[in-house]
């Protein structure tokens, strides 16, 4: 019984009486609460009717697609070996979309649990990306790529692959794309998703982008086909600190 | 702030329950009836993101909450208690869960045909895989969508959707209609191509007078997935209701509003509109019940909320 008190949240809110034409009636307002031994259970019927489609969506989400040799954490460190996997992985899908992208994007809000070691289901990959982002590709000019080297280095760096990024004082020491320094008068592609093109995560430095191009590929889906990828060709996932976001203390 | 409303309901309502379990039934408030008195049950829900299950019981904010299986239990159980009763849903049936990833919807419109709903609306996921995914498994409700200003001539929806409806209930007229959000900025544009999205206040406003006066309904209804109030000037379910004539209820949806209580406007002739959202997910269950006297014309409207938790699994429980 103890228990059955605790879970009994069920509620009935205020009654409220309100009057649609005229000749309002006096308003009673009384708190009703329904007793907790009432008869009421689930309706099985609906339970078996779903229960099919539960098994094949939990058959789905366990079925394992890859393998990681390390557990890879989310941090708030300026590198951190899930966003590194997360960011790696961005890269790869949007140099197949356009040959052309350099480096890739992502928040470390946006990057929403940690991969375990072994085994690497769908189910996992849904829970490290369980939002319904796009990729979206944008061509920055040089100036605006140095704003976003600031942005990541006054935010103590973000998931990033294509870049080396030395932070000092929340300032940018150093920043070079695929190993060069920013040309100011060359333009690059990055890749990352509609959420972040669209400003999100205070993102603030992508107001003058020079194109941009909304793919309708899952963010998700992409993770996924990385890592199916991957175990095609024999690998498993490897993700590594390698320095390419770095604090200088 | 809505979790800090639910949450200080839900403390308040443990007190109350373990103070005085016995003496609290379940029957409704006491209304007084007056001869020619009709009673119509409305039960709605809005935003339920293809929640199938509940909650996962992984200490977050709603763990445990919601649940198709349990949402069909309390209804059928209030369609046994009220001789008059309407269940609708006011859009973004669709996406949140991996159901909806893998199965694409069919899924959401079998249950809730499955649990008797009777009208429905847009809202913007419902695109989420663009007309041609929405139409695929459409077919599986058996009951209208309202989109009363989503124009679908040329596109594969063309046909498929209702500007209204109306449903007889016991010799009473409920008149329907239903409205979405622009979604130009929400969805991605090729995901509606073709789709012309007008301005609900006109589109409300003309079928409301044909409803009430060329129709001759007794109560008009507008689903909505506009929202329930905004910060700057888009239209809200609160500045439609404030902009409209003959609509005696708005039932919104996509701003995730818990409203304990319904908001009440006058509309363009002073009469009353009774708005009422109930967050997402599919956590509670609406309830209005509307008095309609066929003599004097009079109307009244109760609203209550039910939490759907894990209240409603105790025999399985036990």
């Amino acid at each position: 019984m103890g228990s059955s008190i605790r879970w009994a949240s069920f509620l009935v809110s205020a009654a409220l009486l309100v009057s649609c034409k005229t000749q309002l009636q006096p308003t009673v307002n009384k708190v009703q609460y329904y007793q907790i031994d009432a008869n009421y259970s689930i309706d099985s019927a609906i339970v078996k009717y779903y229960s099919p489609y539960k098994i094949q969506l939990e058959s789905e989400m366990n079925r394992v697609i890859g393998f990681s040799d390390a557990h890879l954490t989310k941090t708030r460190e300026a590198e951190s070996l899930a966003a590194n996997f997360f960011t790696d992985a961005l890269l790869w899908k949007g140099q197949q979309l356009d040959p052309a992208v350099q480096v890739s994007f992502a928040t470390k809000g946006g990057i929403r649990s940690d991969l375990k070691a072994g085994n690497i289901t769908v189910g996992n990959i849904f829970e490290i990306m369980p939002f319904e982002n796009s990729v979206t590709v944008l061509t920055l000019s040089g100036k605006d790529m140095l704003r976003w080297a600031d942005y990541m280095a006054r935010t103590g760096g973000q998931p990033a692959s294509g870049i080396k990024l030395l932070i000092e004082n929340k300032k940018v020491k150093e920043f070079l794309v695929q190993g060069k320094p920013i040309d100011p008068n060359q333009t690059y592609k990055l890749v990352t998703y509609d959420y972040l093109a669209n400003g999100g995560d205070y993102v603030d430095f992508l107001d003058q982008v020079l194109d941009r191009k909304d793919y309708t590929q899952r963010i998700r889906e992409s993770l996924m086909e990385y890592v199916s990828e991957l175990t095609k060709q024999g690998k498993h996932i490897q993700a590594t600190i390698d320095g390419r976001v770095r604090i200088i203390e | 702030m809505e979790e800090f409303a639910l949450l200080n309901r839900r403390g308040f309502i443990k007190r109350s329950l373990l103070l005085g379990a016995a003496s609290v039934v379940g029957t409704l408030p006491a209304f007084a009836t007056a001869k020619g008195d009709f009673r119509l049950t409305i039960l709605h829900t809005n935003d339920v993101h293809s929640r199938i299950e509940p909650f996962p019981l992984d200490g977050s904010r709603y763990a445990g909450m919601g649940g198709v299986a349990r949402r069909s239990a309390l209804i059928q159980k209030i369609r046994g208690e009220e001789k008059s009763v309407l269940l609708v849903d006011s859009g973004d049936m669709f996406q949140g869960t991996p159901y909806f990833n893998m199965f694409g919807g069919k899924l959401e419109l079998e249950l809730m045909s499955k649990l008797g709903y009777e009208a429905g609306t847009f809202g913007n996921h419902e695109f989420d895989n663009g007309i041609a995914g929405l139409v695929k498994y459409l077919g599986k409700a058996t009951f209208p969508f309202l989109t009363a200003n989503y124009d679908f001539r040329g596109t594969l929806l063309e046909g498929k959707t209702k500007d209204y409806t109306i449903i007889n209930k016991n010799g009473i007229r409920i008149g329907l209609t239903g409205v979405g959000i622009d979604i130009e900025g929400l969805v991605d544009p090729k995901s509606y191509e073709g789709m012309k999205y007008l301005d609900p206040i006109p589109v409300v406003n003309r079928i409301a007078k044909m409803l009430k006066e060329d129709k001759k309904c007794d109560l008009v209804i507008c689903l909505s997935h506009l929202g329930y109030k905004y910060d700057d000037d888009k239209i809200s379910d609160l500045k439609l209701a404030a902009q409209i004539r003959h609509v005696d209820i708005i039932l919104g949806g996509h701003t995730h509003t818990f409203l304990d209580e319904p908001a009440r406007v006058e509309d363009l002739d002073g009469h009353e509109v009774v708005i009422h959202q109930v967050g997402f997910a599919g956590i509670r269950l609406g309830r209005l019940d509307v008095i309609l006297n066929k003599n004097t014309g009079k109307k009244q409207i109760l609203a209550r909320n039910y939490t759907v938790d894990q209240r409603y699994d105790k025999q399985v429980m036990a």
